[in-house]
């Protein structure tokens, strides 16, 4: 059976009346799910949808429904979160766990590998980007659908969680050996940082690329919210200005904004402070927690029989490229004393 | 590092083998395709830098561990024995592993003593290994 077809029998059984889809086609990018954009004909009404189904091997191991509780949690409400309309975990007519979302037309997500690419449009891009992770860090977790999946952890634990799960990431997926992110991660462990002063949902993966613009200066969705939980605000704002998401720029974050600037556009709009010290371990941070994902990458391309070359690529090119960044971070550290 | 280039190119062989379905012809496939072609530009890269970039990180790897030896224990200057005579990539990788893990285990007992130098010296060498790996993509266009 066609996924074309099995899309429809699970629509058509949910929504109790035919469904039909039409302009149903894969597309690049999301490398941690299939994306799927399609459109859905029922009842005389045509729907922009999404499908995100889970991959036999994957960038990330995540958790379908945390995703979903994130888009619902912050759907209409402030932030471009595009709306949630159906999950299922087993599979469903589907076979592997999916879920599905409102397609937001009209708009492009950078690629990694481009050339500084938002023009005479980044310093307002920039603006809105971070203002809306601000916004997600000042977010009141309490209440919000994203605490029925995650455990919120006490605010001076934010940190070890964290550097635990991704350390244990590398522990399992490590070819070879890795000295220096072995390294970064024996300072972080060694120099850990205050308690998170709020407790925030954390987006996980909030980066240029990450984002739709539509061309013109306006950001229209924020998307990939497999890696949300709830920790310290700090570790997304860390992640947004990782040096590998910023085009090889070095005066500008994420290829937008120079960093003062954005860091004050993060703090007007989440009411919080950016405490130097605490900010430069989530930025070490930031640069372990890649080269897990590389890590892992590079082990799944090989369990996956070297089929998927994105796979590949990460584990290999981007892996190299967080290690210069791992090597420069570590080396700008104090000396031991 | 893994991937190897041999699995590189065989997997950029393998994931065009199957035909896509038709859901995934257009976007994805040319992006698909698009990976490949980056992989293979970079296998380049590593079949013409690679060789030099192991043997001088091996190189540099048991110098700075028989350096060590005298002060953190004679086990540095045992992993640090021997030469690289196989030039092949796997072989040199497979040496530069029981090198790196001796590498690991000697940054560890110099965090333990806080010796401030030769931690100075071996984060400095990390921006070197690090560096002589490293692959270049050209300027990508933005689209």
């Amino acid at each position: 059976m066609s996924l074309r077809t099995q899309i429809e029998a699970y629509l058509t059984r949910i929504w109790g009346a035919p469904a039909t889809v039409a302009d149903l086609s894969r597309i690049p990018g999301g490398a941690s799910r299939e994306t799927y954009r399609l459109d859905v004909v029922c009842g005389g009404e045509t729907k922009k949808l999404i499908l995100r189904r889970d991959p036999p091997g994957s960038l990330i191991d995540t958790e379908r429904k945390i995703e979903f509780e994130a888009i619902r949690s912050f759907a209409g409400k402030g932030v471009p979160a595009p709306e949630a309309v159906a999950l299922e975990e087993d599979g469903a007519e589907l076979e592997r766990p999916f879920f599905i979302m409102g397609r937001i037309d009209g708009g492009k997500a950078q690629s990694p590998f481009s050339m500084p690419p938002y023009g005479e449009h980044a310093a307002t891009i920039g603006e809105q980007f971070y203002r809306h992770l601000g916004v997600i860090a000042a977010a009141e977790v309490e209440g919000l659908p994203i605490t029925g999946v995650c455990d919120s952890p006490a605010p001076d634990a934010c940190w070890k969680r964290e550097l635990d799960y991704w350390e244990g990431v590398i522990d399992a997926d490590e070819e070879h050996p890795q000295p220096i992110v072995r390294a970064c991660i024996r300072r972080l462990r060694a120099n850990p940082p205050p308690p998170a002063q709020k407790l925030s949902v954390v987006h996980g993966d909030y980066r240029t690329g990450n984002f739709l613009h539509d061309g013109a200066g306006k950001v229209i969705a924020l998307l990939d919210w497999e890696m949300a939980h709830i920790g310290d605000p700090l570790e997304d704002l860390g992640w947004a200005m990782e040096p590998l998401w910023c085009y090889g720029e070095t005066d500008r974050v994420s290829g937008m904004l120079p960093k003062a600037e954005a860091i004050a556009i993060w703090e007007k709009a989440s009411g919080l402070k950016v405490d130097p010290a605490a900010f430069a371990w989530w930025e070490l941070f930031a640069s372990v927690k890649g080269q897990a994902i590389w890590i892992s990458s590079a082990n799944e391309y090989r369990k996956g029989g070297f089929k998927d070359p994105v796979l590949g690529l990460s584990g290999w090119y981007t892996a190299r490229r967080q290690d210069v960044i791992l090597a420069d971070r570590l080396a700008a550290l104090e000396a031991l004393s | 590092m893994t991937p190897t280039v041999p699995e590189l190119l065989l997997g950029n062989f393998l994931c065009l083998m199957d035909p896509p379905p038709e859901e995934s012809v257009g976007d994805y496939l040319q992006a698909k395709i698009g990976v490949t072609g980056m992989i293979s530009m970079l296998c380049a890269q590593e079949a013409e830098r690679g060789i030099e970039a192991r043997a001088w990180e091996n190189g540099a790897i048991r110098d700075l561990l028989k350096a060590a030896a005298p002060a953190y224990g004679q086990r540095f200057a045992e992993a640090a024995a021997g030469v690289d005579t196989d030039l092949s990539l796997a072989a040199m990788d497979r040496a530069n592993a029981g090198l790196r893990r001796a590498l690991i285990d000697l940054h560890i007992a110099v965090e333990a003593a806080r010796d401030a130098a030769r931690d100075t010296e071996i984060r400095a060498l990390y921006v070197k290994m690090a560096d002589a790996r490293r692959l270049d993509l050209p300027p990508m266009p933005a689209t």
